[in-house]
C-alpha cells in the first residue's frame, strides 16, 4: 500500500490528491477489475437478466469495526444483499457509500475494503458505484457504511407474509444470537469465549435452494430484533398465531451461556447471516433437509408453526409450558419480584 | 289465589317486606326463611331477584319484630345477611309461607358464593351405610359444595351451573323442592343414581367408569407409591404419599420442582379433626380454626421434627398442611390413612388445570394414573393459602373457599373499573359503587394459559355481577402483560405505580381519615423515577402519596435475572461498596464486567432484593429454584434465640429530600463466617426492623401520622413482621398489616381500584 499516512485526515475527503490516492489504492484496488470505474460519474449496468427488478439500501454502524467473523465491510455486502436473496432475488449490484471519521487508521480502512470486496466476491455481486466522506474527528464512529443492492427476481415469484396460512411451518437456518452476543462482547471488550463468532454471511445460497420449493411462503432475516421480532412481524401481518418451540431453536452453548449471565434473551439478538423461512407443512422437511445440506445450513431446524388464533406469539418451553414472547421494548426491565 | 286471612294481623301493620343483600344466595337461605317463618307463626313469600333475596312476612307484630331480628342473628353460618330496606305492608294477606321462583330483577346486588367444604351433616351422611349418598363423593347442601367454580351466569340457579347436564332423579328433585330440607334449592344437589361420577384412567389400561372401582383403583396407586392426578373442586391435584421418599423425589424430578415446597393433605382424625396433622405439625389454636373453616385453606405450619420427609419442604421449618376439602378427598384420605401430597396439577407458574384432556396430555411425563370426575370446572380456584405473621394467620394466597373475596371501598369508584394487578402471583378486581370483588389467584402472567384465564376471568366477574367495565387500571410497569394488555383493551386505561397499589390496598384496611405511614417492602416493580422500588416508604392517603423514605440505590447485574438467582443482588451490594465476595459464583468476571459498564443493570431500591443478597452471603441460597426461595431459607435458618441488640441503619436524605436507608452496614456481619448463620440471620432481620423505626421516628418530628402500615411481599416474613410490630408496639404504635388480602401481589388488583377511586375523588 502505498498511500503516505498512517491514519485517515480531513484532506482524504479534499477532492484533492489524498483523496485520489485513497480511492485508487484502496477502493480501486480492491474492488476494481468488474463494472467499477473510478474515473466515471456515473457507472453504466450491462442489461440486468429477465425478472423483477429488486432494490434496497441499507445503513452499517456496528461497534467494533472489526469482530470474530466478520467487520463492518463484510456486514455491509450481507446487510444489503441478504435484504434482497430473502426477496427472492438474485443479487447483482451494490453501490457503496463510505464516511470516514477523521483519524482512522489506514491499515484497519485497507482491511475492512479488502474484506468487504471478499463478501461481495463470495455473494456473488460487483460494487459498481461508491463515493467516500471524511468526517471531522468526533463526528463518526470511525467508518460508516452505506450499501444499496439491486438485484433480479424471477417474475413468477410470490414471496409476501400475506401468502402464510395457518398450519404453516417457520424453519430457521441456524443457530440464533451468535452476531448479537459477538459484537456485544468485542464491543466491551470482555474477551473472546470459545469458538463464538458472528454469523454475519451471505444467506443467498439459502435462499435460492428453496425459491423451486412449491410451499415457499416468506422469507426474512433476523437482523435487528432478532427472531422474536421477525415473529412478531409474522403474526401482526398474517394475523395468526407464531408458535416457537424453545428447544427446536438452535442457539449455541457459548451464546447461551452468555446470555445466562448477562441475562439476555438470545431469540431477540441479531443474526447477519440467517433465514427464517416460512413454508406450507408439506414443504416443511424438504426445505430442512435441502438447507441442511448446505454450508451454513447444517443446524437448520422447524421452530415453530402459524396457528389461526391465539396470543401474537408464544414459545412452548422445553418444560410444557408456555412463554408469551412480547415485542420488544426500548430496554427491558425486570418483572420477577 | 291469595285470601286475606281474617285472623292474621288486625293491626295496621298486617306485614313487612324486606329486601335482604349480602351472601345470601347459594347458602341455604332460603329454606332457613321458609322454617324462619314456620317458628314465628308467619305467613309471605321469598324469592331470589338477582343477588338479593326479596321478602313478604305477615303475622302478629311482635312475630314479625323477632322474624326481623333473626333473620340476621339465626342466619345459616355460612350466609351473611344484610337487610337492605324494609318496607311496612297493607296489602293481600297470603295463608302460608312459600318459596317463589327466582327471578332476575333490574337491580343487581349480586354476591358470588364461594366453594366451601363438607358440612358435618354431609360428612355424616357421607360415612352412613344406611344413607342413600353413603359415600358418594359430590354430596352436598345449601351449606356446603361447589359454587364460584360451577357458576355459569347469575341468578344462581342449577340451570346456570356446571350441574345442569345431570337431571335430577325422583328422590333428589323431592329435596330440592321441599322448602324444609336441607337441600332446598341446593343447586349441586346430587346422589349416586342422577349425579356426577368418578373415573379412573391410566396409560395401557382400560378405563373404569365406576365411581367406586375409580376409587377403589386411585387408593391402590397411591399406596403403591405412584404419581396420581386428582381433580377436585377449583382443579386438579398433582397427589402421591407424603410418607414415601421415592415418590416425592419422582414427582420432584418429573415436574420439576426441585425444592419448592409441597402441601400435604391429612386424614381427618380425632374429635376435632386434626390430631393426623397433629403429628406432623403444630398448628396454633388460631390456625387450627382456620384448618377447619369450610374455606378448607393451606395453613403454614410449624414443622415437628423427624415425622415427614424433609423433600417435603427442604430447608424450611414449616410445611402447608390442609385437611381434606371434599367428600372426594375426605373418601381419598379415610381410605388410605396417611397424610398425602396435594400439589396444584399445573405448569410452573400457571393457574391450576382444570381439564382432563389437557392433564392427560401436558402432564403426561410425570401423572401415572388420573381420577376424573365429570362435573365440570367452569373456571379454576388453586388452593388457598394462609401463615401467621405479626400474631395472627393472614392470607398469602386467595383461592378456592375465600374468592371472589369482596371488600369495601372507602371511597366509591366514579364508573365500574377493571384492574388487571401485577405480574406475578396476579389476581384481578372488578369494582363498581363501592363494591370491590377479587378474583382467586391467577398466576404468573408471562404463560399463554394465564393469559387465558385472566381474560375468561375478566370476562366471567364483570358477567355474573352484571356490570360491565369503564375504564381499566394497571400497573405502570411497561413490560407487564396486564398492562400491555390493558392498553390495548380499548377502554381508557389509567397507570398506578406498583406499590402505590401495595400502599393503597392496606390503607383501605385502616380506619383512620388521617395521613398514613405504609412501608412498601417487596421485591421489584416499577417506581415514579423509572428505576425498580421495593424499599418504599410513604406518607400521606390513597390518591395522594408521598414518598418520604427509600434504600440507598444499588444495580442488579442481569436484571430479571436477580430475581431467581439471589447471589446476583449479593454481588450487586458488594460491588456497590467496593468488597470482596469471594464466594461470588462470577468467576470469570464476565457479570462484573458487563455491571460496570452498565449493561442490563437497572437499578433498585428493593428490600426484597436485600433479602435475597443476604441469603447469598450468609451462604443459605445462592440460585432459587422458586421465587422467594433465598429470603424464605433465610428466614428458616433463625432460631429460638432472642433478637439480638442492633442499631438502624444510617439514614441521610437524597438530593429531593427522600431519607436512604443504606444497607452497607449489613455486609460485614452477614459475611462474617465465624458466626452462626442464624446470628447473622437474626442481626439482619433486627436491623431492617429497627430502620423502618428509626424512619417512622426521623418523619414523626416534621409530620403528623394518624396511623402506620407495613406490606409488600417482604411482610410475608414472620420475624420481620413480628418485631415491626414488637418495636413499633414497644412505642405505643400498633402496627397495621394487611390481613384481607395478602402482603403480596395478589392485593395489587385491589389497590389499583383503591388508588384510581381516590385519585378520580381528588380530581385527578
Amino acid at each position: 500500500m502505498a498511500l503516505d499516512e498512517a491514519r485517515i485526515g480531513l484532506a482524504h475527503g479534499n477532492g484533492g490528491r489524498f483523496m485520489r490516492e485513497l480511492i485508487q489504492e484502496i477502493f480501486a484496488r480492491h474492488l476494481g477489475g468488474g463494472v467499477l470505474d473510478t474515473e466515471l460519474d456515473a457507472c453504466p449496468l450491462p442489461s440486468l437478466p429477465e425478472g423483477v427488478v429488486v432494490f434496497t439500501t441499507d445503513g452499517f454502524t456496528v461497534q467494533p469495526l472489526e469482530f470474530p467473523g466478520g467487520d463492518i465491510g463484510s456486514l455491509a455486502v450481507h446487510g444489503t444483499t441478504n435484504d434482497l436473496a430473502v426477496a427472492g432475488a438474485t443479487p447483482l449490484y451494490l453501490s457503496l457509500n463510505v464516511f470516514i471519521e477523521e483519524g482512522l487508521e489506514v491499515t484497519v480502512l485497507d482491511r475492512i475494503v479488502a474484506s468487504l470486496a471478499r463478501a461481495a466476491r463470495e455473494a456473488g455481486v460487483q460494487v459498481a458505484a461508491g463515493d467516500t466522506k471524511v468526517l471531522p474527528r468526533g463526528e463518526g464512529g470511525g467508518l460508516y457504511l452505506a450499501t444499496t443492492g439491486i438485484g433480479v427476481r424471477r417474475p413468477e415469484l410470490q414471496l409476501g407474509m400475506a401468502a402464510i396460512r395457518p398450519g404453516d411451518k417457520l424453519l430457521v437456518s441456524g443457530s440464533v444470537g451468535d452476531h448479537g452476543i459477538c459484537v456485544m462482547l468485542a464491543r466491551e471488550q470482555f474477551g473472546l469465549r470459545g469458538d463464538l463468532k458472528s454469523d454475519s454471511a451471505s444467506v443467498f445460497p439459502l435462499t435460492s435452494a428453496l425459491l423451486d420449493l412449491e410451499g415457499l411462503r416468506f422469507m426474512r432475516d433476523p437482523t435487528r430484533g432478532g427472531l422474536a421480532t421477525v415473529a412478531h412481524e409474522i403474526a401482526r401481518a398474517s394475523g395468526c398465531s407464531v408458535r416457537l418451540s424453545e428447544p427446536a431453536i438452535p442457539v449455541r452453548d457459548a451464546v447461551r451461556s452468555v446470555c445466562e449471565m448477562l441475562g439476555y434473551d438470545p431469540l431477540y439478538l441479531a443474526c447477519e447471516g440467517r433465514v427464517v423461512a416460512v413454508l406450507a407443512p408439506d414443504a416443511a422437511e424438504q426445505a430442512l433437509q435441502t438447507w441442511r445440506a448446505l454450508p451454513g445450513g447444517e443446524d437448520a431446524a422447524i421452530i415453530g408453526q402459524v396457528d389461526p388464533e391465539g396470543r401474537p406469539v408464544v414459545i412452548e418451553t422445553e418444560l410444557g409450558g408456555t412463554r408469551m414472547l412480547e415485542e420488544l421494548e426500548d430496554d427491558p426491565l425486570p418483572r420477577i419480584c | 289465589m291469595v285470601k286475606r286471612d281474617p285472623d292474621a294481623g288486625g293491626g295496621l301493620n298486617p306485614g313487612r317486606r324486606l329486601w335482604i343483600a349480602g351472601q345470601v344466595q347459594g347458602v341455604g337461605f332460603r329454606p332457613f326463611l321458609y322454617r324462619l317463618a314456620g317458628r314465628h307463626g308467619l305467613t309471605g313469600w321469598a324469592r331470589n331477584t338477582v343477588g338479593e333475596v326479596e321478602l313478604l312476612v305477615c303475622g302478629p307484630a311482635e312475630a314479625l319484630e323477632h322474624f326481623t331480628r333473626d333473620v340476621v342473628g339465626a342466619a345459616p353460618a355460612i350466609a351473611a345477611p344484610r337487610i337492605r330496606r324494609v318496607e311496612a305492608w297493607d296489602g293481600p294477606v297470603p295463608a302460608q309461607f312459600r318459596i317463589l321462583a327466582s327471578e332476575a330483577g333490574a337491580q343487581p346486588r349480586i354476591f358470588v358464593p364461594p366453594d366451601y367444604f363438607t358440612c358435618d351433616d354431609c360428612l355424616q351422611e357421607l360415612g352412613d351405610a344406611g344413607d342413600r349418598r353413603h359415600r358418594y363423593p359430590f354430596i352436598n347442601c345449601t351449606q356446603c359444595g361447589p359454587r364460584y367454580t360451577i357458576i355459569r351466569a347469575l341468578p344462581y340457579d342449577r340451570a346456570n351451573t356446571s350441574m345442569d347436564s345431570f337431571p335430577l332423579c325422583a328422590a333428589c328433585r323431592k329435596e330440592y323442592q321441599d322448602p324444609a330440607d336441607r337441600r332446598f334449592h341446593a343447586e349441586p344437589v346430587a346422589c349416586p343414581a342422577c349425579g356426577p361420577q368418578l373415573s379412573w384412567a391410566e396409560a395401557g389400561a382400560e378405563p373404569l367408569q365406576e365411581t367406586e372401582s375409580a376409587l377403589a383403583a386411585a387408593v391402590a396407586a397411591l399406596a403403591a407409591g405412584r404419581l396420581v392426578a386428582v381433580k377436585g373442586i377449583g382443579g386438579y391435584h398433582l397427589v402421591c404419599d407424603a410418607t414415601d421418599e421415592a415418590a416425592i423425589a419422582r414427582l420432584r424430578r418429573l415436574k420439576p420442582r426441585p425444592t419448592k415446597p409441597l402441601a400435604v393433605m391429612f386424614p381427618l382424625a380425632g374429635h376435632d379433626g386434626l390430631d393426623a396433622l397433629r403429628l406432623a405439625v403444630m398448628p396454633s389454636a388460631a390456625e387450627a380454626e382456620l384448618l377447619r373453616s369450610p374455606q378448607r385453606p393451606i395453613v403454614l405450619a410449624r414443622k415437628r421434627a423427624n415425622t415427614l420427609p424433609d423433600a417435603l419442604a427442604p430447608g424450611l421449618a414449616e410445611l402447608g398442611v390442609m385437611l381434606p376439602y371434599s367428600p372426594l378427598h375426605a373418601l381419598l384420605l379415610d381410605q388410605l390413612q396417611r397424610p398425602l401430597v396435594a400439589t396444584s396439577a399445573n405448569i410452573s407458574g400457571e393457574p391450576v388445570l382444570t381439564d382432563a384432556t389437557e392433564v392427560e396430555s401436558r402432564l403426561a411425563h410425570l401423572v401415572e394414573g388420573c381420577l376424573h370426575h365429570d362435573r365440570q370446572i367452569v373456571r379454576p380456584a388453586d388452593d388457598p393459602v394462609w401463615r401467621s405473621t405479626g400474631g395472627r394467620p393472614r392470607p398469602l394466597r386467595i383461592g378456592r373457599g375465600c374468592a371472589p373475596a369482596e371488600l369495601q371501598l372507602p371511597t366509591p369508584v366514579a364508573r365500574p373499573l377493571l384492574a388487571v394487578g401485577a405480574h406475578m402471583k396476579n389476581t384481578i378486581a372488578l369494582a363498581w359503587e363501592d363494591r370491590c370483588v377479587v378474583s382467586p389467584h391467577i398466576g404468573d402472567m408471562s404463560s399463554e394459559r394465564s393469559m387465558e384465564v385472566f381474560e375468561q376471568v375478566a370476562a366471567d366477574l364483570q358477567a355474573l355481577y352484571g356490570v360491565r367495565a369503564e375504564e381499566v387500571v394497571c400497573d405502570a410497569h411497561p413490560g407487564y402483560a396486564t398492562a400491555r394488555w390493558a392498553r390495548r383493551c380499548g377502554l381508557p386505561a389509567h397507570e398506578v405505580l406498583h406499590h402505590h397499589a401495595h400502599a393503597g390496598a392496606l390503607a383501605a384496611e385502616i380506619d383512620s381519615d388521617g395521613p398514613l405511614l405504609i412501608f412498601a417492602w417487596d421485591g421489584v416493580g416499577y417506581g415514579g423515577d423509572g428505576s425498580l422500588w421495593g424499599g418504599e416508604t410513604f406518607l400521606g392517603r390513597p390518591g395522594a402519596w408521598r414518598r418520604v423514605a427509600s434504600f440507598r440505590p444499588f444495580r442488579l447485574p442481569g436484571g430479571e435475572r436477580a430475581g431467581r438467582e439471589p447471589w446476583r443482588s449479593a454481588a450487586a451490594l458488594c460491588w456497590e461498596s467496593g468488597r470482596e465476595w469471594p464466594a461470588c459464583p462470577d468467576a470469570d468476571g464476565l457479570a462484573r464486567a458487563a455491571w460496570e459498564r452498565g449493561l442490563n443493570t437497572p437499578g433498585t431500591s428493593a428490600v426484597g432484593r436485600l433479602f435475597d443478597a443476604a441469603a447469598a452471603l450468609a451462604g443459605v441460597c445462592l440460585h432459587a429454584s422458586y421465587e422467594g426461595e433465598g429470603p424464605m431459607r433465610l428466614e428458616a435458618s433463625l432460631d429460638e434465640a432472642p433478637p439480638p441488640p442492633a442499631e438502624a441503619l444510617p439514614l441521610r436524605p437524597d438530593a429531593e429530600g427522600v431519607l436512604r436507608a443504606d444497607w452497607e452496614p449489613l455486609l460485614a456481619p452477614l459475611l462474617d463466617d465465624s458466626r452462626p448463620v442464624a446470628q447473622r440471620a437474626a442481626l439482619f432481620h433486627e436491623r431492617l426492623a429497627m430502620t423502618a423505626v428509626e424512619v417512622f421516628c426521623a418523619l414523626l418530628e416534621r409530620h403528623p401520622v394518624a396511623a402506620v402500615g407495613a406490606t409488600g411481599g417482604v411482610l410475608q416474613n414472620r420475624r420481620l413482621a413480628d418485631r415491626m410490630q414488637a418495636l413499633f408496639s414497644a412505642r405505643d404504635v400498633t402496627l397495621r398489616l394487611p390481613s384481607r388480602l395478602p402482603a403480596n401481589d395478589a392485593c395489587i388488583a385491589f389497590g389499583q381500584v383503591v388508588e384510581r377511586a381516590a385519585s378520580d375523588a381528588q380530581g385527578g
